[in-house]
């Protein structure tokens, strides 16, 4: 992994400098129904850590490296939104 | 936790306002219990880098000495960016009153939660409440996971997400034009690189706001914070600018700290933390109700944010919130009824405290900051109008042709006059 420096970090990268509890369970869910008839798909460029993504016509959303903003709940009110269980998720040491 | 057992309040979230409201609360001894859903207290808060002290010397004995104050802020910074450059306007001085300082959020509520512990106040970490018990139409505990609590009345500290808050009926949700997603890089640097780059004595800091290139030209902007030995980047967007320009949120950070004026003050540092959160920006038009039937909304969850483009201010509020909660659970109590009626006394009370005197004060400044010229045509037109005024060639052009030239297509000096005007009446 580059340090920085000059070059662009891939949100990847940067997801990777934060600590989490990853629990087996998501704490947010997509409505396929509803993410087929939306347009506009805007939780693929809101999230700030990249997790919605588009396949096969499919809005994916992987809950690993969530860093619990809320963004994409205040963007789509249709995503079943929800902070992860006690004690799991990030733990931010320089909030 | 004992099922059974009844507590005087339940203070959900162990923030600035929660953690407000346990340690008034416990100083007056009153049974009372935070749950924090992070891991330890800190852990889910994120800020930009700064907090205005004087509320907390008020409440706080010995709070300068005491807390984990990394720098006192001595430089104040403005700065107009484009794609290339930048024009910076600096207030530098001895702030002799030491007014702000620059720490992390996760760092000064873990030292807000050992002064509620010092004065007798339980904070249990890794709890998320996950529901009201609501009876009628009054509020008498909590749901976390399996467990119930009851109480006298519950603090909903929750933070910026309202999700109790709308079960209670207390708000709607934010709209997306209400509030702004801030991501925020941490930088590692030394101490001494800091100082010398930022023109900073030991243990003095530099606060820099930015309009422009860094919120990509929308609502918002980019901030910058020097700790101790870390630097705070980051950008704020309103959601409804995101959402409108199609902005890759995930990217805006990273774009801004390769900026060339960023990336000059931070050489050789390697972020070391990547984070985000969202921030109320509707100033006192986003406050809610704020109180029913055994239940008081504090902080971020209450809209609790002034942002004067130039200065933003959040913690001390949510802080002094809690600790009016705090008042006002303490004459419930003497009169033995946590109704809304007797709670709305956290209302009278808060209207004659700063935070309200404050967000009513500067009431246009949302509107005010809704005007894109300030965050795309005037950042741009300072930049190329001081770039021209500056480059010495064979025909130098004075200051007014240049600017009617620049302002051309883009603003009327009529405009231009009455945004001014607007900003010094309003800001």
């Amino acid at each position: 992994m580059s340090d920085g420096g000059d070059e662009k970090l891939s949100v990847e990268a940067r997801l990777g400098l934060v600590a989490f509890t990853i629990d087996s369970e998501p704490h947010i869910r997509v409505n396929q129904d509803e993410c087929r008839k939306c347009s506009l798909k805007q939780c693929l460029f809101v999230c700030p850590a990249k997790l919605y993504t588009e396949e096969e016509g499919e809005i994916k959303f992987n809950h690993e490296g969530c860093l619990e903003c809320g963004t994409c709940r205040i963007a789509c009110p249709k995503i079943d939104w929800n902070y992860p269980r006690g004690g799991f998720g990030a733990h931010y040491q320089y909030g | 936790m004992e099922m059974e057992e009844k507590f005087d309040a339940i203070i959900v979230g162990a923030g600035a306002s929660g953690l407000g409201a346990a340690y008034s609360l416990a100083k007056s001894g009153f049974n009372v219990v935070v749950l924090e859903r992070g891991q330890r207290i800190g852990a889910k808060n994120v800020y930009g880098g700064r907090i205005y002290s004087h509320v907390f010397e008020k409440e706080i004995p010995g709070f300068k000495e005491d807390a984990p104050v990394e720098r006192w802020v001595t430089s104040e910074r403005l700065t107009f960016l484009d794609d290339s450059s930048a024009a910076t306007l600096e207030l530098s001085s001895d702030f002799s009153s030491e007014n702000s300082f620059i720490t992390t959020l996760s760092k000064f509520n873990e030292w807000l939660g050992k002064k509620v512990e010092e004065t007798g106040g339980l904070v249990i970490s890794g709890i998320k409440v996950d529901d009201l018990i609501i009876e009628g139409s009054t509020v008498k505990g909590i749901v976390a996971g399996e467990e119930r609590l009851f109480a006298d009345v519950v603090i909903d500290a929750e933070g910026v997400n309202p999700i109790l808050a709308k079960k209670a009926g207390l708000r709607g949700d934010w709209n997306p034009h209400e509030v702004a997603v801030g991501v925020k890089e941490v930088i590692k640097l030394p101490e001494s690189v800091i100082e010398d780059r930022f023109n900073l004595n030991h243990g003095e800091g530099a606060a820099n706001l930015f309009l422009g290139y860094a919120s990509r030209y929308g609502f918002g902007g980019g901030f910058l914070y020097t700790a101790k030995d870390t630097i705070s980047i980051g950008v704020v967007v309103r959601v409804d600018s995101a959402i409108a320009n199609r902005i890759s949120v995930y990217d805006i950070v990273e774009d801004f700290r390769l900026h060339p004026y960023i990336s000059k003050l931070i050489k050789d540092g390697s972020p070391i933390e990547y984070s985000a959160h969202l921030v109320p920006e509707a100033g006192i038009h986003g406050v809610p109700k704020l109180y029913g039937n055994g239940i008081l909304l504090t902080g971020d969850a209450a809209g609790f944010v002034l942002n004067r483009g130039f200065t933003v201010r959040g913690v001390d509020f949510a802080f002094l919130s809690g600790v009016i909660a705090a008042e006002t659970i303490r004459k419930a109590h003497e009169e033995g009824d946590f109704s809304a009626s007797t709670l709305s006394h956290y209302e009278q009370r808060l209207k004659e405290s700063v935070v309200f005197r404050e967000l009513e004060n500067f009431r246009k400044v949302p509107n005010l900051l809704s005007n894109l010229r300030f965050f795309e045509t005037y950042p741009k037109l300072l930049c190329e109008i001081l770039k021209d005024a500056y480059t010495v060639g064979e025909d130098s052009k004075k200051i007014y042709p240049l600017l009617k030239n620049k302002m051309r297509d883009r603003v009327s000096m009529i405009t231009l006059i009455r945004d001014i005007i607007s900003v010094v009446r309003n800001l």
